[in-house]
């Protein structure tokens, strides 16, 4: 029976730390006053290439760092043609989720029977096994569940609180925050805005795509014709941005809700059985409901907190989000 | 510190727009069409299959044109029901959901009353039913936008993914409450309407051309009249061009939004009972990404109503070509028509800047 709690809350952190990848990067790209939509296009490319340049080295880092580039380079279009060329953000973004999905299935028909097989990389799957903590993964029920994971889950969390600690603690990161509160006034204080955002929008984006490249090892790599490995993730992160109020160490937290939401719908019969008489009821609740919980829970946070911040003015979200920069008009 | 700085201008010829805009398209097709020689296909003879719609060697060339018409005309709705709320600049990005909310509602009037009424009345019932429950929700965010500032983006956003899964919901839940589905399957399936409630057409020769086309047309005049000559229009465009000047001239900025948003959205759900309505059931992808497409198709076509019926009519042979094509060419399937489109829209955002600023050198005080 403790077996069952064991293995919820593992599959709970294997469902959430795409998310918190995904998350983490969207936070620091709105951080900077953008609203990149193209989460999911971004994490879609970086995946795929990571994968495929990781199965051809056959080594994790190679794959993780050629997610990471080829995400940072779909961000730099996005700030390019958001910046730059002063484009609105929504549509741009839309469009980056729309070729990014496109270019997946573009990549995968093409190689078609040559798509690499997973099990074949033996070091990259030796670099993706599970690694106990030593001392924490003894711990019963919890330590099999949280401390025996793969290298990309412990970097997760650790890349989460580094960019908290960059937002809170850090010069630039205060600067950067200024630039999404009010970038006239950034401006003004000499701060480079343009290059601040390029930055960290292409560094944002370059966080999704190491959580594109963990969902496609965790789907063990296969390329299937209809569905693809991110699978609506990119928009639970949009969602989970809101969830977590802008923090990335919040967002640890938040991902881990999201997560339990999705792990519940898989695994809602499992619990029932094992807890009839306390958890028999999640057997009777649909599978489609939890999936739509992510949404609805942001989107009951998104309009509580407007009627709040209308009152107190109480949320941190970037003031100058989704409007793009002239300095003309300032 | 920067060698550059960008003007607003205004002063381009629409001669040298167009050729900005045509440089941009040929360039997209010539970036199509490295992506398509590097899988050894010969890009002139897919683009031909692909613009000719499986038309040539085809024993029914009226299947293909029914089969493009199917494309065309939610997506020109969908896309004439975004430009109004772009218009404003109120960012309904939630086509997916209004237009799943008003498949939902006609198919809720086609079974319940599809047997008891005559055709037309169950196919208008139908449609008044999709416009206003899908205007409920353009309704409501508006209402949040305006009263709360609540992002109008997100909540839109939310609102697709709720709805998928509504719809996803009944499409795979066997109950005996479950009208939408078949009876006599074990697996679960959405019913086929009763006869009444679904569409017909008129016949020319062995071609059936729907109401809905007709209708979509005639929305598209109605638009763009709305938009170009009436009170209403005029309206839409104050608030869109500045919330302060609304109001100061004395406009009710509330009421102007929530009045567009509630049409637009409720355009969306009629779309969906077109949709609903000309098959004859509906399934969980009956969007067909139109509400994403709806978007990239406004916004190409400037949010111009004559550009938007060019336009979405040109993306719906791109859409089904690729699907034509695809049949042919085993390296490549349907997905390309989702490239080309971003490209499309890349080149045509990068032309747009052209048009709309001039890139000047920061004169020499900052040197000196």
């Amino acid at each position: 029976m403790l077996d069952v709690i064991t293995l919820f809350l593992f599959n709970i952190v294997i469902y959430s730390i795409p998310l918190l990848y995904a998350t983490c990067g969207e936070i620091m790209v709105e951080k900077s006053g953008s609203l990149n939509l193209g989460v999911e296009g971004t994490m879609a490319i970086g995946a795929v290439f990571g994968f495929l340049a990781g199965c051809k080295a056959d080594s994790l880092l190679v794959g993780v760092l050629v997610s990471f580039v080829v995400s940072a380079v779909v961000g730099s279009i996005f700030s390019l043609f958001t910046i730059t060329l002063q484009a609105n953000q929504n549509v741009t973004g839309l469009t980056i989720t729309t070729i990014g999905v496109a270019v997946y299935f573009f990549v995968g028909n093409a190689l078609g029977a040559n798509w690499p097989y997973l099990r074949d990389c033996v070091r990259l799957n030796k670099s993706f096994s599970q690694i106990e903590l030593p001392g924490l993964s003894r711990i019963p029920v919890i330590g099999k569940a949280f401390f025996s994971h793969n290298i990309l889950v412990y970097a997760a969390v650790v890349i989460a609180i580094l960019i908290w600690v960059y937002f809170e603690k850090t010069s630039t990161g205060l600067k950067l925050r200024a630039i999404g509160e009010n970038p006239g006034a950034a401006d003004s204080l000499g701060i480079d805005i343009v290059r601040y955002k390029y930055l960290h929008i292409m560094f944002g984006s370059g966080i999704m795509g190491i959580g594109g490249l963990y969902m496609g090892l965790n789907m063990g790599g296969t390329f299937e014709g209809s569905n693809c490995w991110i699978n609506g993730y990119g928009w639970i992160a949009i969602a989970l941005v809101i969830f977590a109020n802008w923090s990335t160490t919040h967002a640890i937290i938040g991902t881990f809700v999201f997560g339990f939401f999705n792990t519940l719908r898989v695994y809602n019969m499992p619990l029932a059985t094992a807890f009839p008489n306390s958890l028999g009821w999640l057997s009777k609740i649909p599978a489609q409901f939890f999936s739509a919980l992510p949404f609805i829970v942001t989107l009951l946070v998104l309009i509580i907190s407007s009627i709040r911040s209308k009152k107190t003015g109480g949320s941190n979200s970037p003031t100058a989000i989704g409007v793009n920069y002239y300095r003309e008009d300032r | 510190m920067n060698r550059f700085h960008l003007i607003r201008r205004s002063d381009v010829s629409i001669w040298k727009k167009l050729l900005y805009y045509l440089i941009g398209i040929v360039f997209s097709l010539l970036l199509g069409g490295v992506f398509l020689k590097s899988l050894g296909i010969n890009p002139l003879r897919y683009y031909r299959d692909m613009a000719t719609i499986g038309l040539i060697g085809n024993y029914y060339p009226a299947k293909s044109v029914e089969g493009l018409l199917k494309l065309f005309v939610p997506l020109l709705i969908t896309s004439l029901a975004l430009s109004l709320s772009f218009k404003m600049r109120f960012w309904n990005i939630g086509g997916e959901g209004e237009f799943i909310t008003g498949a939902i509602f006609a198919a809720i009037v086609a079974f319940k009353l599809g047997d008891s009424l005559p055709g037309p009345v169950v196919i208008l019932l139908m449609c008044i039913a999709a416009f206003i429950s899908a205007g409920v929700i353009g309704f409501l965010t508006a209402h949040l936008r305006v009263r709360f500032n609540t992002n109008e983006t997100l909540v839109t956003l939310m609102i697709n993914y709720i709805m998928l899964y509504i719809i996803k919901y009944i499409g795979e839940t066997k109950a005996d409450w479950n009208f939408f589905l078949r009876t006599d399957s074990e697996r679960p399936m959405f019913a086929k309407f009763p006869d009444a409630a679904i569409m017909k057409g008129i016949k020319i020769g062995s071609f059936n051309l729907l109401y809905s086309v007709i209708i979509a047309l005639l929305i598209a005049v109605v638009v763009y009249i709305y938009l170009r000559s009436t009170k209403h229009g005029y309206e839409v465009a104050v608030v869109g061009d500045s919330v302060n000047t609304a109001k100061y001239s004395g406009i009710n900025v509330y009421f102007i939004t929530v009045r567009t948003v509630f049409l637009s959205a409720a355009m969306i759900g009629l779309a969906g009972a077109f949709t609903a309505a000309s098959s004859g059931t509906i399934s969980t992808d009956i969007t067909n990404n139109v509400g994403w497409t709806g978007v990239i198709v406004a916004w190409l076509s400037k949010l111009s109503t004559p550009v938007i019926c060019i336009v979405s009519l040109l993306i719906s042979v791109l859409q089904y070509g690729c699907q034509a094509a695809s049949a042919s060419y085993s390296q490549i399937d349907h997905n390309f028509a989702d490239l080309m489109q971003g490209i499309f829209l890349f080149a045509i955002l990068a032309a747009d800047f052209a048009v709309n600023f001039k890139v000047v050198r920061t004169g020499s005080k900052k040197d000196a």
